[in-house]
């Protein structure tokens, strides 16, 4: 009960202190959308919309540029973006579009009475994959409407009255959209998903739990530094004078650090899954029993510091040092497996490793509960050191 | 049974003797004072007793609990206001009591209560919510003081509670230090003010350098120095001369130089006084200031150390 008390009153300070709402909220909320942002556009510029860039120029603008339009537009591969010529050449100079496509004045115009839909250019680099997948995307819608406009010519032509067109026509484009066209999308869309970034389709997947891990020991600053002043100001050797056995102070202590890891981590997970569509509770034992691991390695490491520190200065300092190595070492800024083998070996041994590791199992991988019990596992044993570790120290503080 | 009973208590600190074979006792319901200047051994004795610090020898004793063998029922029994204000500033005044009322055991209304009744004793009813960080130093010193009241201990330990306070606060203090003592609290009071320890305390225990260098009440102390005087001279001049024809003088027991003030222990001043002049005129030396002071903790001080309690 006494353990409770002391662990309240921890709380108590540091959420009267305005710069903890600063380094357990706001600061790792920021961060999170910015490093988001950063993975982002730090992959091909193409990845984040697979679809291909198409400057559409349409200087017929009637019926038939329409209908070719929406047919090339229901492919999902594509991406029309409705141009001026100069602009779509310049578009395509600086590589923002892959293609323009020209839809002359006159399309469409004489296809009423001449069978012919007129012809429409493409510019593109017909060398490159994409240059010729935007071929072949066209290719077959583009002469599915040419072929349905000769049908309702022909149509036409031999009933002898040109009011026939329209219905010919029509049942022509229909009969090709029931029989062929819908597979071809599919298998164009399989070729523009082909590659998959580290962080799976999600770019937060790694921003989120990096972010997680990074400030939930940057928040140590606050927590730890509760007992560096009780220490200081001299309100330690007053616990210890009362019936408070000490190792009932240092539970009170653990225990309001682990709380404030530990609502650190559930508010950055819910802000993930709620608001970046990061998917934390696909597996929720699972992540709530990483985010609790996570929470009592970071509390026996803010006890450390608590113990040993001399200063708030030192608390700040020990804090930042342990976040840059953790963090560097433990792949959440980015991911081990990109990195040098040496280093890659060595970040794998760290806490930080198994807490990013945990989440992205769930995350990346789609994993659950099973796949984390080794990561909760080495959590716990580098919380158990770094608790052992400041008991010893505990026990040399002088009065 | 004594409520605090202090054997050969030893601690050493390197090369350093802090507190070196102490011995002193208070019966329930005394005040005991420990008088001596800075760097004597009083706060190390009081750790000692709080059980912050482990004794290299000896044995102490509180209620007639042992504070190594038994500290729990030890510290059950005690209240200590520390030297320094142990307190939480960013807490405000009641929030300190009630967290230190937790930790010594208080719950619900019994806490509430108590609470509010230190807070009169300390006569901070009216700024209870205001942050301790706002407080001024006698403010602080009264907080710090309540802290250790809460729990109703048989012993409280007060080691300098008017250490840099305005008269004002100091006089709320010791009134209130008698007013608890005649609850029936024994207090052990550590200060290097002798009027204090004067005023206060049943006994006296006079500390210097990790030793108690005389015990017993504020008459049989003043009698160690029989009924001699002190006066404190200035000159005009540093003078051997007259330094030699002075220790020579009928009924001077006693003189020290310092800071250049001459400090004499006299048998009686009336007789002495008039000698003193007729010697320093004959010497040429100029008299300029003169400070009588009848026997007190002071020169009981001086007579057994050879210096002056303050620096
Ligand atoms: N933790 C410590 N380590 C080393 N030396 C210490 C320690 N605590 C006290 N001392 C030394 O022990 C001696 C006694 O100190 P102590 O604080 O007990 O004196 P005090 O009588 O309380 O003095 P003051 O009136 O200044 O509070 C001093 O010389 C002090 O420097
Ligand atoms: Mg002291």
């Amino acid at each position: 009960m006494r353990i409770l008390d002391l662990a309240t009153k921890d709380l108590l300070q540091i959420f009267r202190d305005k710069k903890s709402f600063l380094f357990l909220a706001a600061m790792p909320i920021i961060f999170t959308l910015f490093m988001g942002f950063a993975y982002n556009s730090g992959e091909d510029g193409a990845e984040d919309d697979a679809r291909i860039s198409v400057a559409w120029v349409d200087e017929a603008d009637n019926q038939f540029s329409e209908l070719l339009f929406e047919r090339l537009d229901e492919n999902t591969a594509l991406s029309l973006v409705d141009m001026e010529e100069a602009s779509a050449m310049d578009a395509l100079a600086r590589g923002d579009m892959l293609g323009v496509l020209i839809i002359p004045s006159a399309f469409g115009e004489q296809a009423e009475g001449t069978s012919a839909l007129g012809q429409i250019t493409l510019v593109t680099d017909t060398l490159s994959t994409e240059g010729q997948s935007l071929y072949q995307l066209l290719r077959v819608p583009v002469s599915q409407l040419a072929s349905a406009v000769e049908i309702g010519t022909l149509t036409a032509d031999v009933i002898g009255d040109s009011a026939e067109f329209s219905p010919a026509f029509t049942l022509a484009l229909e009969e090709w959209d029931e029989h062929q066209s819908r597979s071809l999308v599919r298998t164009e869309k399989a070729v523009a998903q082909e590659e998959e970034s580290w962080f799976g389709d999600n770019p937060y997947n790694q921003a989120s739990p990096g972010i997680v891990v990074q400030f939930a020991i940057i928040g140590l600053i606050t927590s730890a530094q509760i007992l560096v002043e009780e220490r200081k100001n001299r309100t330690l050797q007053r616990l210890m004078s009362t019936a408070m056995r000490t190792w009932e102070i240092v539970a009170g202590h653990i225990l309001a650090m682990f709380t404030l890891a530990f609502l650190q981590i559930a508010l950055l997970v819910l802000f993930g899954q709620w608001v970046l569509d990061v998917n934390y509770l696909h597996a929720p034992l699972a992540t709530l029993l990483i985010s609790a691991a996570l929470g009592i390695w970071v509390a026996s490491m803010g006890l450390l510091i608590g113990v040993v520190a001399k200063s708030d200065d030192q608390v700040i300092l020990f804090s930042m040092v342990a976040m840059f190595f953790f963090s560097a070492l433990g792949g959440t800024w980015f991911p081990l497996d990109v990195s040098a083998g040496g280093f890659a070996a060595f970040g794998r041994l760290m806490p930080s490793y198994a807490a990013m590791n945990g989440l992205q199992n769930i995350l990346i991988r789609g994993l659950g509960l099973a796949s984390i019990w080794q990561p909760v596992a080495i959590l716990m044993i580098y919380a158990l050191g770094f608790f052992m570790l400041a008991l010893w120290r505990f026990r040399k503080i002088g009065v | 049974m004594n409520a605090i009973e202090v054997k050969n208590l030893k601690k050493s600190f390197g090369d350093l003797q802090a507190v070196d074979s102490v011995n002193f006792a208070a019966a329930q319901g005394e005040i005991l004072s420990l008088l001596g200047p800075n760097g004597a051994g009083k706060s190390t004795a009081i750790s000692m007793l709080a059980g912050l610090l482990v004794p290299d020898g000896g044995s102490a004793t509180l209620m007639g609990h042992s504070v190594t063998a038994d500290p729990q029922a030890a510290k059950a029994s005690l209240g200590v206001v520390p030297q320094d204000i142990a307190l939480y500033p960013d807490l405000s005044a009641r929030e300190n009591l009630v967290f230190w009322g937790k930790m010594y055991g208080l719950r619900g209304a019994a806490l509430n209560q108590r609470v509010d009744k230190v807070l009169e004793i300390i006569g901070l009813s009216e700024r209870q919510k205001d942050r301790i960080g706002k407080f001024s130093g006698g403010m602080k010193r009264r907080v710090n003081i309540g802290a250790a009241l809460l729990h109703k201990p048989d012993v409280v330990i007060m080691d300098e509670p008017t250490v840099g306070i305005d008269p004002q606060s100091r006089r709320h203090i010791l009134d209130n230090v008698k007013a608890l003592n005649k609850q029936g609290m024994t207090v052990l009071y550590t200060t290097h003010y002798m009027e204090e320890a004067a005023e206060l305390s049943d006994h006296i225990a006079i500390m210097d350098q990790g030793k108690v260098i005389a015990f017993g009440t504020h008459a049989e102390l003043i009698k160690l120095v029989g009924e001699q005087t002190r006066i404190d001279l200035t000159l005009n001049t540093e003078s051997t001369v007259i330094f030699d024809a002075w220790r020579n003088t009928q009924g001077v027991s006693r003189i020290d130089a310092e800071n250049g003030t001459v400090t004499l222990l006299v048998d009686d001043s009336n007789l002495v006084l008039p000698r003193l002049f007729e010697a320093a005129a004959q010497a040429n030396v100029r008299i300029t200031s003169v400070d009588i002071q009848e026997p007190n903790l002071e020169s009981v001080f001086l007579h057994l150390t050879g210096r002056a309690l303050r620096d």
